[in-house]
């Protein structure tokens, strides 16, 4: 049983912009509040390749997930600890991010793929964002009825993450676009 | 079902919250002042990193997410290709 969907935005601003923005989406303090289910983000890796460019950052990301009281009851936790693999290529514009829960894997696989890129009628202003998401419940037997429900609901939850962290990313975009405009630091 | 209660204390790495908002600040400063722009010669930010790494190491209990400190080879274990595609070609959608 897997849960499989893909979300389309376009940024009205460059993708240096959008890029930035990505990277405070979960670390500046103001977006606490509308991305509460955001607990921790650490940086655990990076690595920057001088030959060409690249970038490559792995970070922890733990989310608070509580679900239905009975499926606490069985999993005995409410949060939920992510891989995020990110790789940005500076030479051709694109940032590309998967992540994957990396804790309770017993009973459900997220992996979540995230892509900025130029937009193609808008190279230089707009970003594009695509992001595919799969839920795979894993089949316990004893919970194989209610998996199927638990599975909706986990995509209702990422949907609707999704939906804020989107709108925390216009803000912080907004913001830049400000701050380059205005004060030059 | 004897599974033990995991308390939603998850600020392990919180000790480790003004070294990590160093950094931070220092990387988001580089990458739009420097890496976007062709610099990406040198790294910077490296004592900041090197504070907060060294907190990270300390606090970081979380079984799971430690390994990722540790070994070299498991840095990135989710990047694919250089096309930044996903390598099967399955349509998703609400099934």
């Amino acid at each position: 049983m897997v849960r499989a969907y893909t979300q389309e935005h376009v940024y009205r601003h460059p993708w240096e912009r959008v890029t930035s923005a990505s990277w405070r989406k979960f670390t500046d303090p103001e977006n606490k509040r509308t991305l509460s289910h955001i607990l921790e983000v650490d940086t655990l890796n990076r690595k920057l390749d001088p030959l060409t460019g690249k970038l490559y950052t792995t970070r922890a990301i733990t989310i608070h997930a509580p679900g239905p009281w009975f499926i606490r009851k069985i999993i005995g936790q409410d949060i939920c600890h992510c891989v995020e693999s990110s790789v940005v290529d500076s030479r051709s514009r694109s940032m590309q991010l998967t992540t994957r829960n990396v804790s309770l894997q017993k009973f459900i696989e997220v992996e979540e793929k995230s892509w900025y890129e130029p937009h193609p009628d808008n190279p230089e202003g707009w970003t594009a964002f695509r992001q595919e998401t799969s839920i795979r419940i894993k089949p316990l037997s004893a919970l194989a009825s209610m998996a199927e429900k638990v599975e909706q609901r986990c995509a209702e939850k990422f949907l609707q993450n999704s939906v804020k962290g989107r709108e925390v990313m216009e803000r912080i975009c907004k913001y830049l676009e400000a701050e380059s405009s205005g004060i030059s630091i | 079902m004897g599974i033990k209660k995991e308390k939603r204390s998850s600020s392990s790495t919180s000790p480790c919250a003004k070294l990590r908002a160093a950094y931070h600040d220092c990387f988001n400063r580089w990458y739009s002042e420097k890496f976007l722009k062709g610099q990406w010669d040198k790294e910077e930010c490296v004592s900041e990193w090197q504070k907060y790494r060294a907190c990270l190491s300390q606090h970081l209990e979380d079984k799971h997410l430690s390994r990722f400190l540790v070994a070299e080879s498991i840095f990135f274990p989710c990047v694919q290709d250089d096309s930044g595609r996903p390598t099967d070609d399955t349509t998703p959608g609400f099934s």
